[in-house]
């Protein structure tokens, strides 16, 4: 079944006043998911977000992060992409979702879809998503709702088409 | 009064009922799934011929059943689709070529073309 995804993404950006814990899977499982800024990717990052210590990432020369007293700067560190893979104890072998089928080599280059609720899998069915992303330790909350809609009488038709009136070939 | 009370009660409850998914609130076939899918491995034994593995075929996430064809009376079977991608990365990766069969000359199973589905995540 194919469906026309009409995204429809609101972005709002408000104080949280009902800031609640980051659950630790990173994502609520119904349709509600948290965006965390903290990074996840399995790839090792120069001057990384290891906190303490004299080679902190998060702070550099001019954010006043070195001043005693004195709130530094900070921003997020967001993955830039980060891969869905099969789960399981019995698995022989494993499969990432991305990039479908397979991977390609390096020298070939891909695309990174850097904007979660563009990513192809969430197109597949009929449904909402909320985005949050909490910052400024909390009060901060960027929200985006996302609409995955298929017009029902043009997917009706659609269907038609690719079931009935299509030749098969 | 009392029937007044119950249909209110009836309508309130199927109010309700619309705003969950699938009529399982509680997700217990989410669970069931994660249960199943924990015990089996998401591929079969053949890998697809273009890439010499398994390959997955993303479904959407409120996909239920997968048919298999086979020769002969009774063969045609219906699975649920106990496998979705997850977040953790996970082992092991792909398996040297040959770790599976090819797909035979006369193929007799729909299992043994290599593509295998797995639910996309939520």
């Amino acid at each position: 079944m194919r469906i026309l995804p009409f995204v429809l993404a609101t972005g709002v950006a408000s104080l949280a006043l009902w800031a609640q814990p980051l659950s630790a899977g990173g994502f609520h499982a119904m349709g509600e998911r948290i965006v965390s800024s903290q990074v996840i990717s399995d790839t090792a990052i120069d001057g990384g977000v290891e906190t303490g210590g004299t080679s902190t990432g998060g702070t550099f020369v001019g954010d006043l992060g070195g001043i005693a007293g004195c709130l530094p700067r900070t921003y997020g560190y967001p993955d830039l992409f980060y891969n869905y893979y099969t789960q399981g104890n019995c698995n022989s072998t494993n499969a990432q979702m991305y990039i479908a089928p397979v991977p390609v080599p390096p020298n070939v280059g891909h695309t990174f879809y850097t904007y979660q609720p563009f990513m192809p899998h969430e197109m597949l069915y009929w449904h909402k998503d909320r985005f949050h992303n909490y910052y400024d330790g909390g009060r901060g909350m960027n929200h985006t709702k996302v609409h995955y809609y298929a017009p029902p009488v043009r997917q009706a038709a659609s269907n038609v088409y690719w079931n009935y009136l299509r030749i098969p070939r | 009064m009392k029937r007044i009370a119950l249909i209110v009660l009836v309508a309130i409850a199927s109010a309700a009922g619309v705003e969950v998914q699938g009529g399982d609130p509680h997700a217990y076939t989410q669970l069931w799934s994660m249960r199943e899918a924990a015990r089996r491995p998401w591929h079969g034994n053949h890998y697809y011929l273009p890439y010499g593995q398994p390959t997955a075929l993303v479904v959407p996430p409120t996909a239920h059943m997968r048919q298999t064809y086979s020769w002969g009376v009774s063969q045609n079977l219906m699975y649920p689709i106990h496998h979705q991608y997850g977040r953790n990365a996970s082992s092991p990766g792909a398996l040297p070529h040959g770790s599976f069969q090819a797909t035979p000359h006369w193929p007799s199973h729909t299992d043994q073309f290599g593509v295998y589905y797995v639910r996309g995540p939520w």
